[in-house]
């Protein structure tokens, strides 16, 4: 189960190449409880913290679920397609 | 349908009504037919708002990324939808119902006199994950069918979509109720 490293996020951001984000968008099929679900085993986030992002998705429209180089968050939004949920990868705020 | 709840042994298991059985093997073959038809190289066909949505663009404001994206990726994961919508099926049994029937005639049907008893629906965590991922595809297929908005209120409001749309309603209560299921 892939999770998401700190270590990997902080050295990522640190280097000269501003990451890649993956994005996952508010849809009106999926429900809260499965896309928390998606986000703890997938991501291997807390209860909370997968809460917490679900509720980012459902309120704001759109959460950034994981940061780190295009490759990996490349596979991450393979995965979340696999899952149904509606994602895409950006470049990481500056 | 009864709730799903997690066995001791870790399997999760509920009971179906006959006809709750005969309508989603209705609806996950329907949605094996609809994936095992996709041809990812078709870009009309990728383009068409039910397909698009299970495998949406990865770079919305790059359609070139995109593209490149979905030639990497696009073919497995139909693979993956088509395994899971077979694992939902092989769980359900036999077909003892014509697999020509409407989905009205299976929503609209109650159960008949002949098949009173209800089924157990047994399923081990690989299975779940396969139940839970089809229930999904399913509904994003069937919400596009009855045209739900980004609000999640549905537009089409016929007389045959007012039985679609409860069948979506009942494939999230079971996908909830497994979700609860295998949190608990």
């Amino acid at each position: 189960m892939p999770q998401i490293d700190e270590s990997t996020r902080i050295r990522e951001a640190g280097s000269l190449d501003r990451p890649w984000v993956t994005v996952v968008w508010d849809d009106p099929v999926n429900l809260m409880s499965y896309v928390a679900y998606v986000f703890r085993s997938y991501f291997g986030v807390s209860a909370p913290e997968a809460e917490r992002l679900m509720l980012q998705v459902h309120n704001n429209g759109r959460a950034v679920v994981a940061t780190g180089n295009r490759e990996s968050m490349e596979r991450h939004v393979e995965a979340m397609h696999g899952y149904g949920l509606w994602a895409t990868l950006d470049k990481a705020e500056e | 349908m009864m709730e799903f709840r997690r066995e001791e042994s870790g399997t999760v298991s509920a009971m179906f009504e006959p006809v709750e059985v005969d309508l989603l093997r209705h609806v996950a073959s329907q949605l094996l037919q609809l994936l095992a038809s996709v041809d990812t190289e078709d870009a009309s066909m990728i383009a068409q708002p039910a397909i698009h949505r299970l495998l949406p663009d990865a770079y919305p404001d790059d359609p070139e990324a995109a593209a490149e994206f979905r030639r990497f990726t696009a073919d497995g994961l139909i693979e993956g939808k088509i395994a899971n919508a077979g694992v939902v099926l092989a769980a359900l049994g036999d077909d003892e119902r014509s697999p020509d029937s409407e989905w009205a005639d299976a929503a609209g049907a109650d159960a008949s006199p002949h098949d009173p008893l209800p089924v157990p629906i047994v399923l081990s965590e690989p299975q779940v994950q396969s139940w839970l991922r089809t229930l999904t595809d399913l509904r994003l297929v069937v919400a596009d069918r009855l045209q739900i908005d980004p609000t999640g209120v549905p537009h089409l409001d016929d007389e045959e979509s007012q039985v679609v749309n409860e069948i979506y309603n009942w494939l999230g209560m079971v996908q909830e109720s497994l979700v609860y299921a295998i949190d608990a």
